[in-house]
């Protein structure tokens, strides 16, 4: 092959050009901007599910809009459809908090004014939200949380054989660790068993001795599965032990029935994070207001925290309030009773780390050495 | 087979050589040409133009999350060199390799059985059975190979009520090539049966009458008949199995993962379309010399045919 071609005369430069970034288009997630000038709609970008009728129905009828969702799976895609479309197709972008600085620094969201959201109605915790701020300014508000640590086959295990990540190396997990197939929460796991704190800001000595760890796992190891077949894989019995994984897969599944449990190991756990941000160049600037002020509100507190997809924590102590008092079996079973042990426990006891993008290393690198664990 | 071949090129020739004449341009012989115009151009807009696209995307960039023209070789040497896609490509040619001598040694003989053994009737009502399966979701059907195979599934079940078990069926080896002979198994035996079909039986009673039983009957003169068709059902399972994504996802957990998940993973993390595109040429690559390697096999018996005449 003549390695000069696509360097050859400009014309047909110019024609590949323009042929491929058409085939470009159709090959990546672009959203179509048919709708980013009527005042009617508002363009949301966000994870699945999270336009449901039970959820923005009210807002909807109160406000004579429509929501259009276009929806992502997994941060990466989220950055990827966002730099792809142009300005004005999305009006409000929801975000897992450690996205949020790249948001920020390519300038895709706006400052947004504290006094404009029920920040005050927050636990103490959250009213401040690191991942949030930037230079004192408010660039995301907080929606939803949740907790990653291990989830274990109740059956197979007690919750003090998996008081500690140790567990996953043990002789009885062995061909019985599933993991969730994102580098992610999974090597953030095995960086908190190395005692590292905060797990994704190590140095390269750290890291390697991370790497290795993790790639001592691969003989306990039952497969890497997808967000479908995680939950399949922890009901037929695949997977006994996963790390990295939270509520918002075994308390669907044991509401169903199913064996399952997630605890905080003695090494701690992750935290997600979900905020609503405004998209810099949005028309609807106050439409895009309304509907995070409406999702902070009690009533869509509530609904977040009590939707059927995923269950949800609410960072709004309003929220808790109401759901308490219209659902109080709900909020046993979510753990946000306002007396008694509830979700606020582990972050109190200091167990939570955020789920954060690797800090002193490359995105690729912590990817690439995911790769090679699971082909190993 | 050649010869019908050569007649065909014969009038291809004829019917270009036509329509070269004005004259003729009016006739109803332009309509056969014009009537292929479409598939060509379908061809060249659906096939043609994504596979150079996806050459020169190899050499591109991703620059925060947007892929961006650019010429570097970077994406090839970071993929080719890496332990990770090493590994996958070794383990998928194998898991393929498997699943084509699987695939040819179950499909003969359950054709050879279906073509000489069984009725008209019953042998159309097994080729029906056999081609309702490929109508039907390919990803359902891993979906059930999921229950009957899981630790608590169907078929451990019934192992435990005989005393064995329970049985790691799901997650492995063994469950991989389960969902991709899934895949190409009915293929493998409708293409061998209808090959046998149409094997001149006179052939194989003047062997009988000759005194050959029935292995060298199987042997020399059914095996030399179908040796094409063979080839045919080897290179089809072997492509379905080396490109396929469910299978290896689904029944193995991607672990460990093969070049289609490999490629899924570099997209996932990092927009990386380039790196990707090179997995996917590296494949195409390795599927032109499969798929060169099965018409060499099935022409070298022919050639070979001719040269003794």
């Amino acid at each position: 092959m003549r390695t000069s071609f696509p360097m050859g005369d400009i014309s047909r430069r110019s024609f590949l050009k323009a042929g491929v970034a058409a085939g470009a288009l159709a090959a990546t997630s672009r959203w179509s901007p048919a709708d980013a000038d009527d005042p009617k709609v508002l363009n949301y970008l966000s994870w699945p599910g999270n336009a449901d009728p039970y959820l923005v129905e009210q807002f909807e009828k109160e406000n004579g809009v429509k929501i259009r969702i276009k929806e992502y799976v997994g941060g990466d895609q989220m950055l990827a459809v966002i730099n792809q479309s142009p300005p004005g197709s999305f009006d409000v972008v929801l975000a897992d908090a450690e996205y949020m600085h790249l948001l920020h620094a390519a300038d895709f969201v706006e400052e947004l004014d504290p006094a404009d959201y029920p920040l005050k109605d927050f636990w103490p915790e959250f009213q401040n939200f690191p991942l949030h701020w930037f230079d004192g300014k408010l660039y995301g508000v907080m929606t939803d949380f949740g907790y990653l640590g291990l989830s274990y086959n109740t059956k197979e295990f007690t919750p003090k054989e998996v008081a500690s990540y140790a567990a996953l190396w043990s002789d009885k997990a062995k061909g019985k660790v599933g993991f969730f197939d994102w580098y992610l929460p999974s090597m953030g796991s095995i960086s908190l068993s190395n005692g590292n704190r905060p797990p994704f800001d190590i140095d390269e000595a750290k890291f390697e001795a991370m790497k290795e760890k993790l790639f001592s796992l691969k003989p306990q190891a039952s497969g890497f599965y997808t967000i479908a077949d995680i939950f399949s894989s922890l009901t037929n019995g695949r997977a006994q032990l996963v790390p990295g994984i939270g509520e918002w897969i075994t308390l669907g599944l044991r509401m169903n029935g199913v064996p399952v449990d997630t605890i905080i190991p003695e090494e701690g756990g992750l935290q997600w994070t979900e905020s609503l941000s405004i998209v810099k160049g949005t028309p609807k600037r106050d439409l895009a207001r309304k509907f995070i002020q409406y999702t902070t509100s009690p009533e869509g507190q509530v609904k977040m925290a009590t939707k059927v997809d995923n269950k949800k924590s609410i960072p709004s102590i309003a929220g808790w309030k109401l759901l308490n008092q219209t659902m109080p079996k709900e909020a046993e079973i979510l753990r946000m009773t306002l007396t008694g042990p509830n979700v606020m426990d582990e972050y109190k006891a200091k167990k939570i780390q955020f789920r954060q993008l690797p800090k002193q290393q490359e995105i690729a690198d912590w990817n690439d050495a995911w790769s090679e664990f699971k082909s190993l | 087979m050649t010869a019908a071949s050569v007649t065909t090129r014969a009038s291809a020739i004829r019917r270009w050589s036509w329509l070269s004449r004005p004259r003729m341009a009016g006739s109803p012989a332009v309509l056969p040409a014009m009537l292929s115009l479409p598939v060509v151009l379908w061809q060249a807009v659906f096939f043609a133009a994504p596979l150079v696209f996806l050459v020169v995307v190899t050499f591109w960039q991703v620059r925060s999350f947007r892929l961006e023209p650019a010429f570097v070789l970077d994406n090839w040497s970071r993929i080719l060199f890496s332990a990770t896609f090493q590994r996958a490509l070794l383990h998928t040619f194998a898991v393929a390799s498997t699943t084509t001598v699987l695939a040819v040694a179950l499909a003969f003989p359950a054709a050879y059985t279906i073509a000489f053994r069984l009725t008209p009737r019953m042998r159309d009502l097994a080729v029906a059975f056999l081609i309702v399966p490929i109508f039907s979701s390919y990803m359902l059907r891993i979906y059930a190979w999921q229950i009957v195979l899981s630790p608590e599934g169907m078929a451990n079940a019934v192992l435990g009520s005989i005393g064995i078990g329970p049985l790691p069926l799901l997650g492995g080896a063994f469950s991989l090539q389960v969902g991709l002979l899934t895949l190409s198994l009915p293929i493998a035996v409708l293409i061998l049966v209808f090959a046998m079909a149409g094997i001149d039986r006179t052939l194989v009673e003047a062997a009988e009458n000759l005194g050959c039983r029935r292995g060298r009957v199987i042997l020399h003169v059914v095996v030399p008949s179908v040796r094409p068709a063979i080839a045919l059902a080897a290179t089809t399972s072997f492509l379905l199995a080396f490109g396929d994504y469910i299978s290896p996802l689904f029944m193995t957990g991607s672990k460990p993962p093969t070049l289609s998940i490999l490629i899924v993973d570099t997209v996932k993390s990092g927009s990386q379309w380039p790196r990707a595109s090179v997995i996917g040429v590296a494949m195409l690559v390795m599927l032109a010399l499969a798929l060169g390697l099965g018409q060499w096999l099935a022409r070298g018996r022919t050639a070979r045919r001719e040269d003794a005449r």
